[in-house]
């Protein structure tokens, strides 16, 4: 409920597009002043902000587990793990559930949750790393052009990456 | 005709039946000349000879019934068991795994024909021709039309009573009342068999008959629910005649058979036929009341040789109660059981503990109702009742789960006695505690386990022949399996009173090894040192044999125990032996635990590891070795502040007395620090999910009734 009612807030974004091109469908998320895009595909549910259960012994990053209707799922704040400051909780952060397939269910703590945008394949770049990368961008696989404005599209499976 | 659904029956099947073979073999091995043992040996390969055919599967049913003609001549007496024939069978019994292995792998039994071994047991009967006992040939199933067809004309000796029926009837007759039993046919044609039924009754209670027992019972003769047969125990004054007059006189009703009740055949739960029940159904009536020495009119046409239908339908009590009766008495035979898929076992877990979560959440939404609005007993009752059911369906589904581990160790006597022969030593298993249950998943994983114990303890613990004479020891070296419950654990020992564990060899090993430190060594404490054999990649064996000591050792069965939240621990007097002790948890899923409270986050602690909770005053905290310590009733016991273990500030004013909780693991235990007690409360175990995995003491999270999470402690990883 909580994901259909933020979709139909949210304003359509992007530019009508090509029916001959591959259409990728991305959700926009804002950490700080930048926008990041994560694949609609991996996108079980979007939460407000709930209670945490912090885990003790942990890497800062993991900040707790919740529940979520009677499964409990770990929660990463993405601002940490990506090397950014710490969260400022307000009544826009979301905590958005990922599933991913080898993994199971994981939540990221996202400042604003924006838009859902299409991006055809020639508006999308792939980003080649070269050379020492910052914290930021290790976990950037893209970067979209929507309009104007740049979206880096975020590599899931790199996120959920367990690196302790 | 396709039979793939029925592989996994055939293979649950097979295996029950090969343990049986096992079990029943090595029994054999010991008393050759047991005939219940060779009868039950019989059976088993006569059943699987009949499987295999049924699915097709050639190979199995040709060894199958070369074994079964051995058997066969053996239970005739004609041939003798001896240790070949011993050592033949459980070779055949290893190929029969092996096509049973192959069908499960790839539902095809192999091309392995196991010539050799049919050739074997064709010699023990072709030696059997030699000598010259007559090869009489006992039939496959005698007994068995007999038993079927016992004796339709007096039924009410077979009927049972319950207690306060017994004591009627002994009244009856010694007020000097008649008692009589009363068997009544009706017409095979008769529509309405339920009416003609009634009236009789009624015919008979206008006599003046009391009506005391009825089998079927009077609400399913009632319903119809009788072949064309009903039987009666009637207490009356009159003679029997008028009663059988009377009950006959009712039209459609075909045949009435009566006679006074012997007062020696009543029996209340008793499986036993009495020797009437031999009399073939052909037997007239009144031959039957002859024997019994009673006259009885026949007013009835006597036609029991037309009467095939009275003969077949034998009681439904007296079926299955013949059959015990021509096996060992006292032993169950028919299990009555139903096979079921653990997947909906499982689901039917998981939805109790759905149901449990929503339980709690009623729980807690009405603990905050009363703080609003004051107390409501009424609906406080029907919660506790609520919860009763629940706590009360979850140890039900729990006991569903559970099976007893004998499955599981049944193989062990056989292993052990194939290992006698490969090491040259001579040794003995003894095993306790097989009905011992357990979850059945846990059931499942622990064999491995406990196989690689039993394997070590062979093949390191006991020493050979010679060195136990040396030493004073009974040259059979002994070891023991012996399970049992503790509270909310099963315990598994493996025990041996072999040569123990040499510390000073297993330091050795682990300097060499690079796993230790020789000055860490030097220092080390038997007991740390002797846990070393976990370690990962240590093996103690002097030379490896196909037995133990490839290096996958002790440390997998480490991990995999630890993989059932279990614990393995080991002890050990060099030169008397070790005992190697298995904890496992009764179920994996939910548990009672008491909720505590630390810097305002809440955690639970299983009740199975909680000893007492005390009240301490600080000044009683003393210090070892810079730890603090306790002296609770002249035992010291250490501290464990939980605020530090879990890095937050204690909400507890410095100058209160401490609530410690006592927890223990086995002989291990101590005191841990909290803030606030909140209770006791039933919690499902939820996994914390594969992103956090590294924390030792948190062995799982969950989900209490205002939907928050909370951790649940491993006091046992703390000790």
């Amino acid at each position: 409920m909580e994901l259909s009612n933020d979709l139909r807030n949210l304003p359509a974004g992007g530019d009508e597009t090509k029916i001959t091109k591959e259409i990728f469908q991305y959700i926009v998320i804002k950490l700080g002043e930048e926008n990041f895009g994560i694949d609609i595909n991996y996108i079980d549910n979007i939460l407000r902000m709930q209670q945490i259960t912090r885990v003790p012994k942990v890497p800062a990053y993991l900040k707790g587990v919740i529940n979520l209707r009677g499964e409990v799922i770990p929660v990463m704040s993405l601002r940490l793990k990506m090397g950014l400051d710490e969260d400022v909780i307000n009544r826009n952060t979301r905590i958005i559930i990922l599933k991913i397939e080898s993994e199971g269910s994981v939540g990221v703590i996202v400042d604003e949750v924006k838009e859902v945008i299409k991006l055809s394949e020639d508006q999308i770049e792939s980003t080649t790393a070269e050379g020492a990368v910052p914290e930021s961008r290790r976990f950037v696989s893209a970067v979209g052009k929507n309009g104007d404005e740049l979206i880096s599209i975020l590599d899931i499976a790199s996120i959920s990456l367990d690196d302790n | 005709m396709d039979v793939s659904q029925y592989l996994e029956i055939f293979l649950d099947e097979t295996n029950e039946h090969l343990q049986s073979l096992n079990t029943q073999i090595l029994n054999l091995e010991q008393n050759p000349e047991d005939s219940d043992t060779i009868n039950e040996i019989f059976r088993a390969a006569h059943s699987l000879k009949g499987m295999a055919g049924t699915m097709g599967y050639k190979r199995m049913q040709n060894l199958t019934h070369d074994m079964e003609n051995v058997f066969s001549e053996v239970r005739a007496g004609n041939i003798k068991v001896g240790p070949e024939m011993i050592d033949t069978l459980f070779q055949c019994l290893d190929a029969l795994q092996e096509y049973t292995d192959n069908i499960k792998n790839s539902s095809d039994e192999g091309t392995n024909d196991n010539e050799p071994l049919i050739k074997l047991l064709n010699d023990f009967l072709n030696k059997k021709d030699s000598e010259p006992a007559p090869a009489a040939k006992a039939p496959a199933a005698s007994g068995k039309a007999e038993d079927k067809a016992s004796g339709a004309s007096d039924k009410w000796n077979h009927i049972k009573y319950d207690d306060s029926q017994v004591k009627v009837i002994h009244e009856a007759i010694k007020s000097g009342m008649n008692v009589y039993g009363i068997n009544v046919t009706v017409r095979e044609s008769c529509i309405l068999k339920a009416a003609r039924a009634f009236l009789v009754l009624k015919a008979i209670e206008e006599k003046g008959g009391e009506i005391i027992v009825s089998d079927p019972s009077s609400q399913d003769i009632e319903d119809e629910k009788f072949d064309l047969d009903f039987t009666l125990i009637v207490i009356a004054e009159c003679p029997i005649e008028t009663i059988i007059k009377a009950a006959a006189d009712v039209s459609e009703i075909d045949k009435v058979v009566g006679d006074a009740l012997d007062i020696d055949k009543i029996h209340v739960e008793d499986d036993e036929v009495p020797d009437g029940g031999d009399a073939p159904a052909q037997e007239t009536p009144a031959a039957e009341t002859v024997k019994a020495g009673e006259t009885s009119a026949q007013t009835a046409p006597a036609q029991p040789a037309a009467q095939p239908a009275t003969a077949a339908p034998a009681p439904a009590a007296q079926a299955p109660a013949a059959k015990p009766a021509e096996r060992k008495p006292g032993k169950p035979v028919v299990n009555r059981t139903i096979r079921v898929d653990i997947e909906k076992l499982d689901s039917l877990m998981n939805l109790v503990s759905e149901l449990i979560i929503a339980k709690n959440s009623i729980v807690s939404a009405s603990a905050e109702s009363v703080a609003a609005s004051g107390a409501n007993t009424d609906f406080n009752e029907k919660i506790e009742y609520l919860e009763s059911v629940t706590t009360n369906l979850h140890e039900s589904v729990m006991k569903v789960r559970m099976v007893p581990i004998e499955s599981t160790v049944q193989k062990f006597p056989r292993m052990i006695r194939d290992l006698n022969k490969k090491l040259g030593k001579k040794m003995e298993l003894y095993m306790t505690g097989e009905d011992t249950e357990l979850d059945r998943t846990v059931v499942d994983e622990i064999g491995d386990p406990l196989m690689h114990l039993l394997r070590n303890s062979a093949d390191h613990g006991i020493e050979s022949a010679v060195v136990r004479a040396q030493r004073g020891k009974p040259e059979t070296g002994s070891i023991f399996l012996d399970a049992y419950q503790e509270g909310n654990n099963v315990i598994i020992e493996v025990r041996d009173d072999g040569n123990g564990i040499d510390v000073e060899a297993v330091k050795n090993k682990a300097v060499e090894k690079g796993v230790v430190t020789p000055e860490q060594a030097a220092v080390m404490a038997d007991k740390d040192a002797i846990n070393l054999l976990f370690h990962p990649g240590f093996s103690t064996a002097k030379e490896i044999t196909d037995v133990s000591g490839r290096g996958v050792g002790l440390d997998v069965v480490k991990s995999k125990i630890e993989a059932l939240s279990g614990e393995v621990s080991v002890k050990s007097v060099l030169g008397e032996g070790s005992t190697w002790t298995i904890r496992l948890p009764l179920t994996l899923a939910i548990i009672q635990t008491l909720m505590v409270v630390v810097g305002g986050e809440k955690y639970a602690i299983s009740l199975g590891s909680i000893e007492t909770i005390e009240t301490i005053p600080r000044g009683d905290i003393k210090y070892v070795e810079n730890r603090e310590v306790i002296n609770l009733r002249g035992q010291v016991l250490p501290l464990i502040r939980l605020c530090e273990l879990i890095d937050v500030e204690s909400k507890c004013p410095d100058d209160a007395n401490l609530t410690v909780v006592i927890v223990k693991k086995g002989d291990k235990m101590a005191g841990i620090v909290v803030d606030e007690l909140k209770g006791q409360q039933e919690i499902v175990i939820k996994s914390l999910g594969r992103y956090i995995k590294q924390v030792k003491f948190i062995s799982g999270a969950t989900i209490l009734g205002d939907g928050e999470v909370a951790l649940i402690l491993d006091t046992n990883a703390l000790l």
